[in-house]
């Protein structure tokens, strides 16, 4: 039988919540409450997380009001995104699509079609669940996290923000204001994947993002990173260093594979064993460039 | 105890209300406009039964604060009905018997509108990615499938 919603029946409500329409007012009521108030956005995590506990929280900021939080555009080398874009909107963005097919792919595949709509890639990145749909995406493709507080702020690579399982970089008066991520010019092929027991509305078992970049045939610039298969997600730049300088052709993909397993450290859980996680993020990654071969042969440009 | 006051218009309907900054949609929906019609499934977000539209977007209503929605227009499954008698969707849904137990078609209704209002003639892969986020436990997706697709097809929304 449905238990009464524990929401209601707690007594208590919250002291303060905040709905503020400007960063400037964001980042001071951070500056202020510091740890002790609740961000919001999407809230699709947070209310989950919170379930039937919502009445212990005395403090709220909801940032779904800043509308200078919530833009997608193209600054000389780089895509700059404002945190509070929602999955729904860069999986639909042509501008996303075209410049970084990558980042599209990983948003569509977050949740379902509710989640989407309101879920943001702010939130997915404060989250650091380690398997955020959207984070190996941004580890591969090299992005990094502007972080504000009232005073000053800091740019930290995305590989250098994500600690622990949901723990993070972010300072107890700092929000997450900009993700910026460089656009390269060389031709670019990329693949991204998600492994799990359905289709919508799962944890990933493990998903894993690559990117290369040619110039004449040789690979110039990659990116490899998963997620699900570590305390964090992770960039493995030991296996990007292995492919630069070279052809497709002149890779063997399942030592590559081999080499992405090796560098793995994930759990058994309900979503999968280790051993299974550690077999299938090899084949993921064979999978990957197959896939990366059979486009460039095809010539087509992207994903 | 503090209390926000939100103005929301549901399926047409102007409302004011106090909320607190805990009460979810689905609560405000249930509890305070009594439209039960709307359900609570597993109240994190993965079965869709409490589905309703918000600003022409399918949303789970137990994953918003009704604090958040101050402004927005929604509509829930009692706003299909109207006075002619029930909408061309859910005559498909009886139609195709697209309906065993109930529970999820709330739900279901709500994110095939989504679809219809945004894309009046999806392919089957759209109407598939649409419903997606909706669990129906008696296994009837087939023919909701059909239900939506006639409706495209036949009535238009």
């Amino acid at each position: 039988m449905k238990q009464e919603n524990k929401q209601t029946i707690s007594g208590r409500d919250f002291e303060k919540y905040f709905q503020v329409k400007n960063l400037k007012k964001a980042l001071e009521i951070k500056a202020k409450y510091e740890d002790q108030i609740l961000l919001i956005a999407g809230a699709t995590d947070v209310l989950v997380e919170n379930y039937e506990k919502l009445h212990e929280i005395k403090n709220w900021l909801d940032l779904s009001r800043v509308k200078e939080l919530k833009f997608l555009e193209v600054k000389e080398d780089k895509l700059i995104l404002g945190p509070l874009m929602t999955h729904y909107e860069l999986k639909n963005s042509q501008r996303l699509k075209q410049k970084l097919p990558l980042l599209a792919k990983a948003a569509a595949a977050v949740g379902s079609p509710q989640i989407r709509a309101k879920g943001t890639i702010g939130g997915n990145i404060c989250t650091s669940s380690p398997a955020g749909d959207t984070l190996s995406a941004l580890l591969a493709l090299d992005a990094s996290f502007k972080l504000q507080s009232k005073i000053d702020s800091r740019l930290v690579k995305a590989e250098d923000f994500f600690l622990a399982p949901k723990r993070n970089g972010l300072k107890d008066n700092e929000l997450l204001t900009q993700i910026e991520i460089p656009l390269y010019p060389e031709e670019s092929l990329s693949f991204w994947a998600k492994i799990g027991r359905r289709k919508a509305l799962v944890i990933s078992t493990l998903n894993l993002a690559l990117v290369l970049y040619f110039e004449q045939g040789l690979i110039k610039r990659a990116g490899v990173a998963v997620g699900s298969a570590a305390p964090t997600p992770i960039r493995l730049r030991e296996v990007e260093e292995l492919m630069l300088g070279k052809s497709l052709a002149e890779l063997n993909y399942r030592e590559l594979g081999e080499e992405v397993k090796k560098r793995v450290s994930p759990i058994d859980d309900i979503r999968g064993t280790k051993e299974y996680r550690e077999n299938v993020v090899r084949d993921t990654m064979v999978n990957a460039l197959k896939s990366i071969e059979k486009r460039r042969e095809g010539g087509k440009n992207a994903d | 105890m503090a209390k926000l006051d939100v103005e929301i218009t549901v399926n047409s309907k102007k409302y004011n209300l106090k909320v607190g900054s805990q009460e979810r949609l689905l609560d405000t929906i249930r509890k305070e406009l009594k439209l039960t019609g709307t359900k609570e499934g597993c109240s994190v977000g993965e079965c869709g039964a409490c589905t309703v539209i918000v600003d022409d977007k399918a949303v789970n209503s137990c994953m918003i604060l009704t604090a958040q929605v101050d402004g927005s227009e929604i509509i829930t499954v009692e706003g299909l009905e109207s006075k002619k008698g029930l909408s061309p969707l859910q005559k498909a849904f009886v139609e195709k018997q697209a309906i065993q137990c109930g529970f999820c078609t709330p739900g279901m209704l709500m994110s095939a509108l989504a679809l219809l209002k945004n894309n009046p003639r999806p392919n089957k892969e759209k109407i598939k990615t649409a419903l997606e986020g909706n669990l129906c436990r008696c296994t009837g997706y087939q023919q909701i499938i059909e239900a939506v697709e006639t409706a495209a097809k036949e009535w238009g929304v």
